[in-house]
């Protein structure tokens, strides 16, 4: 199940290349993303074993990648009504062959239990992101491809040594082979690695993966790669592929932090990821006032909500982990909705192209169409953590678990956490409420908005009624990386 | 074994005066030499390393790196070069003496890191590892200082190189060959240069000055 899963959209990716019209191309993406969305389901009872397989934190989040991937496909089917008339036959190709990479590596990346592995797919989905980037091919989107890679490439460096090292501090306790680097192996045997070298490792994985998680010295492409790139594969796709640099952050700390605990040479974890996620809380909220671009804008809210789960898993303990894991799951899931809404919205007002986004251009909205309005409202209002947000419930859970286990830190998470939902707010009520730009007519709403209605519906229903087998499933990782 | 030391040594640290030697090289085409013969020397620290280890994998790492790096790669770079008429081109983003500098300086942040933190590991891996990281490290600042693309290019080779040079260290370690070829990847993705040729189309040079054009406009 789960080698289809991955397999089936790295395959078909170069027959999506040569396929004849951009229309085919997004029913053959969308079908594909639909396959692999029951793949990912059927995981469930099939996780898999050996050089790829399913653990829980794998299944619940490739099950979230599989959604992701298959509404942000039916997304791309319509943003593809817009936007045809703008690119070429090749560039379509491209686009709809590199959403399926992207897809594919993701699902690699969640569900290798090897280290190399791991890093292999990130790298791909790198590339393949790249690629996405650079297809509008306006001269800010080459730009900001070329970011992306320049920083990309330094974080697949900085990760790949990080890898090796780790396979190194493993010897004492595994010898030579694969099972020095087999993540099972790893976080069983993590006791008896050698704890000085494993630190210096987690530094460099941490700014390796970091750069793909948008955590703050590293963080420079997202904003860019957000607001340039074509609007349904960067947005979307990319809050899966920063769970997949977080998820690898978690493991990696998990190793260092049991060595440390047992006594080995390790240095805690803790205070890494604290540094790391505060600073990127921190630049959000003070990155959110001047952004006029409303994607750019939601591109520093992803680097906000990717410092919240960094730190949640610097505070450490089961409960705090199981509170950025479920902060990861539902950001997903209110990002994305947010991010397909808007193009929806950028399409009310005339162009689906990037520099169409501006909240001068798209304030207002209500007076285009009311439905997409109050959706575009209600995701934005997610984003902020307040209630009934489900956002509230994981935040809550973190601000918590911070009091008790390390009290001088919950102040500035408290106060970066209120300064950016204020600035969200503050955007909230002209964007959906205030006046519209001269000549705006009321247009339809169209039916894929319902697809963003039941991303919200899902992250509601998560945060607040989540059913016993998926809580029990995520307390059960929580405990494992504790 | 004295002898697969000093020999391995003597090449780690040769791979690392011409990464270092990267820094203060301003021409193009002298840049593009100096990244061939550190290739060069690669290829046989991974055929020795093959060769000391008893493994097929490295030999066939020292194959891919000979045939693609050492001779495939800089002839295409030279073609961009040629062809976009760089080959006088001067570049300074940084005086040459800073970089320096600020080269040594990494290079004891990387022996100092590196050489403490393992102890307990095999020596030969031990100095292998500070001089990867210090190739490493090297080319990622040739990457910072560099405005040319086309620089910032051979200063990623450069930086992959030091991968390379760490993962044949690496006793017995699984997917070696596998991890060339996938930094291969992604470096025939920067040299066969969609970028290149695009970011000329739209810039009309390879100065990547106007990469800061987005923040200007403050969007």
């Amino acid at each position: 199940m789960i080698l289809i899963a991955i397999i089936l959209p790295l395959l078909a990716a170069p027959f999506l290349g040569l396929i004849g019209s951009p229309r085919q191309g997004a029913i053959a993406n969308v079908a594909l993303s639909g396959i692999v969305f029951i793949l990912t389901i059927a995981a469930f009872a099939a996780p898999g074993s050996g050089l790829v397989h399913a653990d829980d934190l794998g299944l619940v989040f490739g099950g979230v990648t599989g959604f992701t991937g298959l509404t942000t496909a039916v997304a791309s089917f319509f943003y593809l009504r817009e936007a045809e008339p703008r690119l070429s036959l090749r560039r379509w190709r491209v686009y709809h062959a590199m959403c399926q990479v992207v897809l594919g590596s993701t699902l690699l990346g969640l569900y290798a239990d090897n280290i190399g592995l791991l890093w292999a797919a990130v790298e791909g989905a790198t590339i393949a992101a790249t690629l996405g980037v650079s297809m509008p091919r306006t001269a800010s989107a080459l730009e900001a491809a070329w970011k992306y890679f320049i920083l990309g490439g330094v974080g697949i460096g900085l990760a790949l040594f990080g890898t090796m090292l780790v396979y190194l501090a493993a010897q004492p306790a595994l010898g030579p082979g694969f099972s020095a680097m087999s993540f099972t192996a790893l976080t069983a045997h993590a006791a008896g690695m050698d704890g000085s070298l494993l630190t210096l490792a987690f530094v460099l994985i941490l700014f390796g993966y970091g750069t793909k998680a948008a955590l703050v010295p590293l963080h420079g492409w997202l904003p860019d790669a957000y607001a340039e790139g074509p609007a349904p594969l960067t947005t979307s796709l990319s809050g899966p592929l920063i769970n997949v640099a977080l998820i690898a952050i978690l493991r990696f700390r998990h190793m260092l932090e049991a060595n440390f605990t047992s006594g080995g040479t390790a240095l805690p974890p803790g205070p890494f990821l604290l540094t790391l996620g505060l600073a990127s809380l921190f630049l959000a909220a003070f990155s959110f006032s001047r952004r006029r671009d409303a994607r750019r804008f939601f591109g520093f809210s992803s680097i906000e909500h990717s410092g919240i789960a960094a730190f949640a898993f610097g505070i450490g303990g089961a409960a705090a982990v199981f509170g950025g894991l479920l902060h990861m799951l539902l950001h997903t899931l209110i990002k994305s909705a947010l991010l397909q809404v808007l193009i929806r919205a950028a399409a009310l007002r005339g162009s689906t192209a990037p520099g169409h986004y501006g909240f001068s251009h798209l304030r207002g909205l209500i007076h285009s169409n009311k439905y997409t309005a109050l959706v575009l409202g209600a995701a934005m209002f997610g984003l902020t953590g307040l209630p009934p947000s489900g956002l509230f419930v994981s935040e809550f859970i973190i601000v918590m678990q911070t009091i008790q286990r390390s009290p001088w830190a919950s102040l500035p998470l408290g106060l970066g956490l209120l300064l950016c939902a204020v600035a969200i707010l503050r955007n909230l009520g002209p964007l959906v409420f205030g006046h519209a730009p001269p000549r705006t007519k009321p247009a339809k709403a169209t039916p894929e908005t319902h697809l963003v209605t039941l991303h919200l519906a899902l992250s509601v229903v998560l945060a607040f009624a989540m059913p016993p087998m998926l809580v029990g499933l995520l307390s059960q990782v929580a405990e494992a990386l504790k | 074994m004295s002898l697969t030391f000093s020999l391995a040594h003597l090449m780690g640290g040769i791979i690392l005066v011409f990464g270092f030697s990267l820094l203060s090289q301003r021409r193009l085409a002298a840049m593009i030499t100096i990244y061939q013969i550190q290739a060069f020397v690669l290829s046989a620290a991974a055929f020795w390393q093959g060769y000391a280890q008893h493994e097929v994998n490295l030999y066939l790492t020292g194959l891919i790196t000979l045939v693609i790096k050492a001779i495939a790669l800089p002839i295409g770079l030279r073609m961009i070069v040629a062809k976009f008429n760089m080959i006088r081109a001067v570049e300074t983003a940084m005086p040459v003496l800073l970089s320096t500098i600020i080269g040594v300086g990494l290079i004891g942040v990387a022996v100092l890191v590196v050489l403490p933190s393992t102890l307990s590991a095999v020596s030969l891996t031990r100095e292998d590892l500070a001089i990867a990281l210090s190739v490493v490290l090297l080319g990622l600042l040739v990457m910072t200082t560099r405005r040319n693309a086309l620089a910032q290019i051979i200063g990623f080779l450069s930086t992959e190189n030091g991968l390379v040079l760490a993962a044949i260290g690496m006793p017995g370690m699984p997917f070696v060959a596998e991890f060339s070829v996938a930094l291969l990847v992604l470096l025939a993705f920067l040299v066969v240069g969609v970028f290149l040729f695009r970011i000329r189309e739209h810039f009309d040079t390879l100065d990547l000055t106007g990469i800061e054009e987005i923040e200007r406009r403050g969007r």
